[in-house]
């Protein structure tokens, strides 16, 4: 599902983001990436976007090489995947509905599939009966939530999360991840950038750490439990 | 495209025009100004360009008929041989007879005087009076008029058509400078909108991007955006330029001036233009608006 093969990521001033990384995350995973302030977790999640490209090494994501990928393609690309972002990042004079109808509205989707589908992913991250209320009468979780609706809404087979809960109370945080934990039973693959290792450690999933620029350790879920289970 | 993204990319559009409503007006306010201008300058040039073809029309060559012609048949086959040069419109045949006649007129009262050389004193040449096509081509024509073996003598008007051609020529470059000048800072006015646009709304954009709308998705409510500024300017503009030109005419016609008197016979109505210029103005506004924002809503987006 994605792969990154001996990738360096150096920005034009120089910066050295990230050292030549390889990891593979297989369909179906839960994966949290870790690491502290500035060690290249967003410049990652920009590679796996193809918001950025890579200075050397090779990255597939969905079936897509990025290398390789043309203009024309990303969006196509883009199609396959959700994105959540720590600012939500909503449009503030639309309500939730209209946020999360916005993504189908620019993919070219009729107005019967809109009216289908986005009840259907507000209901599912439990926000049915805020459909009709703007950002700013909304908690932030309910915010990330919306923009997690979003994410969903073009049924994508992975989601991409960077720090999804950093703008979150921790109690709001929890349910976020547990959203995500849900969302991931159904099939979905889920790769979370986080620095709240308290969080981390009440789910049970592979963790990635990296520390300036390179992967330093990949820890794989525990046997002993459930697979994608976690603890309290 | 579906009818629903037809509808969200004019929507979006006309939004914009709204939420940046000054700024809007602004640009419309230039752009107005500018098309104002083009318009005016057209329509001086047309009227110009009337009174010159106008003059153009009484400017003829008098081709003087040698004098060892004097047989009917001769004369038609030199009448025949000037309709074969090519830039020949007009030509009419004046006999010696005629041409006397004529000078009689002129002397008036003392007129008399001619009157003996009528008949067979008539001294004077038969005479062609030749009217061109194309004024510019005026000494060629002349030239190879001379060259035929009837003709003994040719008069042009040469300074008038030399003084015509000149006018027609300022006119139509000075138009075309004011017109470009104005083409540049209308683009500018286009440019510096949808810079601010796409500033306003860039965190829509980066949201367009990571759903996955395509470049031209994300591009469309920006060009229909300069299209409504175009096209609103347009209007605008014409109806200044329709009240404003009704208004000089109505002037020229009142003023006391004969010169102005005599030139305003030849001014264009506006009722003979009004859907040409309506037309442009429409064609200049949404040309503008929508090519100058197509151009630089993909330098300013970077999508
Ligand atoms: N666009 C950019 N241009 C230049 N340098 C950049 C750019 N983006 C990030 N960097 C640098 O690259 C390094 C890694 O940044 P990155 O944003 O990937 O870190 P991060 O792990 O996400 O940090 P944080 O936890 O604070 O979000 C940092 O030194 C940062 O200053
Ligand atoms: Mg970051």
């Amino acid at each position: 599902m994605i792969e990154f093969s001996n990738v360096t990521k150096r920005y034009d001033n120089g910066t050295r983001a990230l050292e030549n990384v390889s990891m593979t995350i297989e369909r179906g995973e839960f994966v949290f990436i870790v690491g502290s302030s500035g060690a290249g977790k967003s410049t990652l999640i920009k590679l796996m976007l193809r918001e950025e490209k890579p200075t050397s090494g090779i990255i597939h994501v969905n079936g897509f090489n990025l290398n390789k990928i043309k203009r024309r393609q990303i969006p196509k690309f883009r199609r396959t995947l959700g994105v959540v972002f720590q600012d939500f990042r909503l449009i503030p004079n639309m309500t939730a509905f209209d946020n999360v109808a916005f993504a189908l509205r620019v993919t070219n989707v009729s107005l019967r599939d809109i009216r289908r589908r986005v009840p259907y992913v507000l209901g599912l991250v439990g926000l049915a009966s805020k459909a009709r209320t703007v950002p700013e009468k909304l908690s932030g979780g309910e915010q990330q939530r919306v923009a997690l609706a979003r994410a969903l809404v073009n049924n994508p087979d992975l989601i991409i999360a960077d720090e999804p809960t950093g703008n979150i109370d921790p109690e709001l945080s929890y349910e976020i991840v547990e959203l995500l934990h849900e969302i991931n039973k159904k099939g979905t693959t889920i790769v979370m950038v986080t620095h709240e290792h308290e969080l981390v450690s009440q789910f049970n999933h592979r963790v990635i750490t990296i520390e300036n620029g390179t992967v330093v350790s990949d820890v794989p879920p525990r046997e002993d439990e459930e697979d994608g289970g976690y603890r309290l | 495209m579906r009818t629903s993204s037809f509808g969200y990319l004019v929507k979006e559009g006309a939004r914009s025009l709204w939420v940046n409503r000054l700024m809007s007006a602004a640009a419309i306010g230039v752009l107005v100004a500018c098309m104002i201008l083009v318009g005016s300058a057209a329509l001086f040039a047309l009227n110009v360009s009337n009174i010159v073809s106008y003059f153009e029309d009484e400017n003829e060559i008098v081709a003087f008929v040698a004098d060892d012609i004097t047989t009917q048949e001769e004369l038609d086959a030199l009448s025949l041989q000037l309709h074969t040069i090519e830039n020949t419109a007009d030509i009419v045949f004046v006999s010696n007879e005629e041409a006397l006649q004529q000078q009689i007129e002129e002397y008036g009262e003392y007129g008399w005087l001619l009157e003996e050389y009528q008949g067979e004193e008539n001294m004077l040449p038969h005479a062609y009076r030749i009217k061109v096509k194309d004024i510019s081509l005026l000494e060629d024509t002349a030239q190879q008029i001379e060259a035929l073996s009837g003709i003994q003598e040719v008069r042009i008007p040469t300074d008038v058509a030399h003084t015509l051609l000149s006018i027609r020529r300022i006119v139509s470059m000075c138009g075309v400078v004011v017109v470009a000048i104005l083409l540049v800072v209308s683009l500018i006015i286009i440019a510096n909108t949808i810079k601010i646009t796409v500033f306003n709304r860039h965190r829509e954009i980066s949201i367009m991007k990571y759903v996955g709308a395509t470049d031209g998705f994300i591009k469309l409510p920006f060009v229909v955006e300069g299209l409504l500024l175009g096209l609103i300017s347009a209007l605008l503009a014409y109806l200044v330029v329709w009240a404003g030109y009704l208004y000089v005419m109505d002037w020229a016609s009142t003023v006391n001036s004969q010169w102005l008197q005599e030139l305003y016979r030849y001014f264009v109505p506006f009722e003979a233009v009004y859907r040409e210029l309506l037309i442009g103005f429409c064609a200049m506004g949404v040309g503008i608006g929508s090519i100058g924002s197509m151009i630089f809503v993909g330098k300013y987006l970077k999508v």
